[in-house]
């Protein structure tokens, strides 16, 4: 058996791209005489060479922005999706040769809540996948029992799933990864559309899962939840791994770089310039905030003291005002920003 | 941490046939979630043909005296009877091309395909499974239909009723093989209404459901004979409605199970085709 959980190695997954419009509205497809054969279509490459290697009974977390090829990767690994070209194994099966021992292996959550059926109760979702993962019949019933148990569903398991809440649909979800007692957990934005305490709950279990032996690869693009429940953390922007390490060993990878947070009215983006080119800034995002008119701005500084002076300066000018200034250790949010220049969500 | 404990799975022939019996029952239990079935099962039987018999009336006058020619052309004087059994054929068809068809597509606009595809289950038994119940309502159609023909409008099945049971079973493959040819190019072109209104505009038009398709011009009667539909229309008027014997039916039945071995082989290959493409588009999670 592999020493690995999971094992990529240089995965690349291409989509044709689709015929852009031109100025009329009309598809520019173009065609070759004399054949009359349409051109090869462009291709756009959503993930371009992942490697990584997971340990057994380690959490990882594949972090990026939305588009970044976390889901991508995981549907490669899951058999849901044929690399263009790489290898990968999982519980030492290859995803193209063996998919379906690989499914075997693997518990996955995609599309939380969507993936279950709507119009049929708790516990006749279970019993369906439970047929479906090849468990007998009596153990399916003992398991199921036990599952509904777990995730505190047995006083609403024999409803139709359409009455649950977000956060139920999702704990059938994760049932139903679980129902064969996979080694392997593949889990996509698990916490996605949940209530804080709804995703604190999630979250718990996944560490009681992780206790109880399962490998768990989780992607997200909320920073906290990877820092909070990962082993080690791949960093992924633009379909390619940018980093990886522990949380701890990625924040100590921008150093002794201090992050001064500035709250800002009237922000525009010349001040962001003139902020850059301060002496001992080394990089700088801003987003609108969720208050009206208010951006938060992330700088980063190896000597945070040095800069207040010119920061305050130069945003408190032209109508600019400056709201709020803090200086903080670097977050996983930051070591994004210091390797890519943006941050998750833009 | 902790030993993982042993897998529950146990593969093999009898875990494919109870997951293939699993989505039967799934598709059965959400199928009488939706109670309008109810209504659909005992209107539409009798909605479709009702505007072809009053034209059918129209034409032969209330007295019934322009039948004549009508029974020149057919061989058959209860021209109820014969509408009531190419409409109802044409129902079939019609509802396993949306059913059928579609079932693989409403799984996916649904969500719920991707964690189907997901398990180790052989995944025609997806198609397959969603097929059971999907014939099972239509034989309710059918029971209905004939029962609505009988008691309303007065048609007289002086077939056999065995004989015509005989000629359902062997029209099955060729209606569903075109079902699963369908639900397999559904799912990858993702719109396929076009293809349905196709195809059941060629059925009515060139398989002669409420006229002799003998009356067609000849280039239109080279095209009636590769459908299959014609010759179920055609077995099951002969069965249904006149006192037949099996060696009268032979043909009929003959060309059936040849469409029938066509269109499954044609469907499973075409499903087995889209199945690899999804794995390289990733078509099976897009809505």
């Amino acid at each position: 058996m592999s020493i690995w959980a999971i094992e990529a190695e240089n995965l690349v997954k291409k989509f044709p791209q689709r015929a852009k419009k031109d100025g009329n509205g009309k598809k520019n497809k173009k065609f070759r005489w004399p054949r009359f054969k349409r051109e090869p279509k462009a291709l756009f490459t959503a993930v371009d060479g992942v490697s990584l290697q997971i340990e057994r009974g380690e959490i990882f977390g594949l972090l990026g922005p939305n588009g970044a090829g976390k889901s991508t990767t995981i549907r490669m690994l899951c058999t849901l999706l044929e690399p263009t070209s790489g290898t990968a194994h999982v519980n030492g099966y290859d995803i193209v040769k063996q998919a379906n021992q690989v499914r075997q292996n693997l518990g996955t959550v995609l599309a939380g809540e969507r993936s279950i059926y709507w119009k049929l109760t708790g516990r006749e979702n279970l019993e369906y996948f439970a047929a479906l993962y090849h468990i007998p019949p009596a153990v399916a019933r003992k398991r199921i029992d036990e599952l509904i148990e777990r995730t505190e569903l047995k006083e609403r398991a024999d409803e139709l799933v359409e009455k649950y809440s977000t956060g139920m649909r999702q704990r059938i979800a994760i049932s139903k990864a679980l129902l064969a007692r996979p080694p392997i957990l593949l889990l996509d934005e698990p916490t996605l559309g949940l209530d804080p305490q709804a995703a604190r709950n999630l979250r718990e279990l996944i560490v009681d899962l992780q206790k109880e032996g399962h490998t768990i690869l989780l992607t997200t693009h909320y920073m906290e939840e990877a820092d909070l429940l990962s082993d080690r953390i791949g960093i992924i922007d633009t379909g390619v791994i940018i980093a990886l390490d522990t949380p701890e060993g990625l924040k100590q990878r921008i150093g002794q770089s201090e992050i001064v947070k500035l709250e800002v009215s009237g922000w525009y983006e010349k001040i962001g310039e003139q902020l850059r080119q301060l002496k001992g800034v080394e990089n700088l995002s801003a987003h609108k905030s969720s208050a009206d008119g208010v951006w938060e701005v992330s700088l980063h500084s190896t000597d945070s003291r040095a800069i207040l002076p010119g920061v305050v300066e130069t945003v408190n000018h032209n109508g600019t005002q400056l709201l709020n200034m803090n200086i903080v250790r670097p977050s996983l949010e930051d070591v994004f920003i210091n390797l890519t220049g943006k941050a998750l969500r833009d | 941490m902790t030993t993982m404990q042993q897998s529950l799975a146990r593969p093999g022939f009898t875990a494919n046939l109870q997951a293939f019996w699993a989505v039967t029952r799934r598709e059965w239990t959400i199928f009488l979630r939706y109670p309008t079935w109810v209504i659909a099962l005992f209107i539409w039987p009798m909605i479709f043909p009702m505007a072809y018999l009053l034209t059918a009336r129209a034409l032969s006058g209330v007295d019934g005296s322009g039948l004549a020619q009508f029974q020149l052309n057919t061989g058959v004087s209860d021209y109820i009877g014969y509408i009531a059994v190419g409409t109802t054929i044409w129902m079939w068809q019609n509802i396993v091309l949306w059913d059928v068809g579609f079932a693989l597509r409403n799984e996916q606009m649904r969500g719920t395909l991707e964690s189907n595809w997901l398990s180790p289950t052989w995944r025609f038994s997806f198609l397959m499974g969603s097929t059971l119940p999907q014939m099972v309502s239509m034989a309710m159609f059918m029971a209905v239909a004939v029962l609505e023909f009988s008691l309303i409008f007065g048609v007289r099945f002086e077939g056999s009723l065995w004989l015509s049971l005989l000629v359902l079973l062997v029209s099955i493959p060729s209606i569903y093989g075109l079902g699963f040819a369908f639900a397999s190019v559904v799912i990858t072109a993702r719109e396929a209404h076009a293809f349905v209104f196709l195809v059941r505009g060629l059925v009515m038009i060139f398989c002669g459901i409420t006229y002799p398709v003998t009356l067609l011009p000849e280039w239109m009667r080279s095209v009636t004979y590769l459908l299959p539909q014609t010759y179920v229309i055609h077995a099951m008027r002969l069965a249904a409605l006149s006192p037949v014997q099996l060696a009268d039916l032979m043909p009929d039945i003959l060309s059936l199970i040849f469409f029938g071995v066509f269109w499954l082989t044609a469907g499973y290959l075409l499903f087995n085709w889209m199945e690899r493409r999804a794995r390289q588009t990733g078509s099976i999670g897009q809505y």
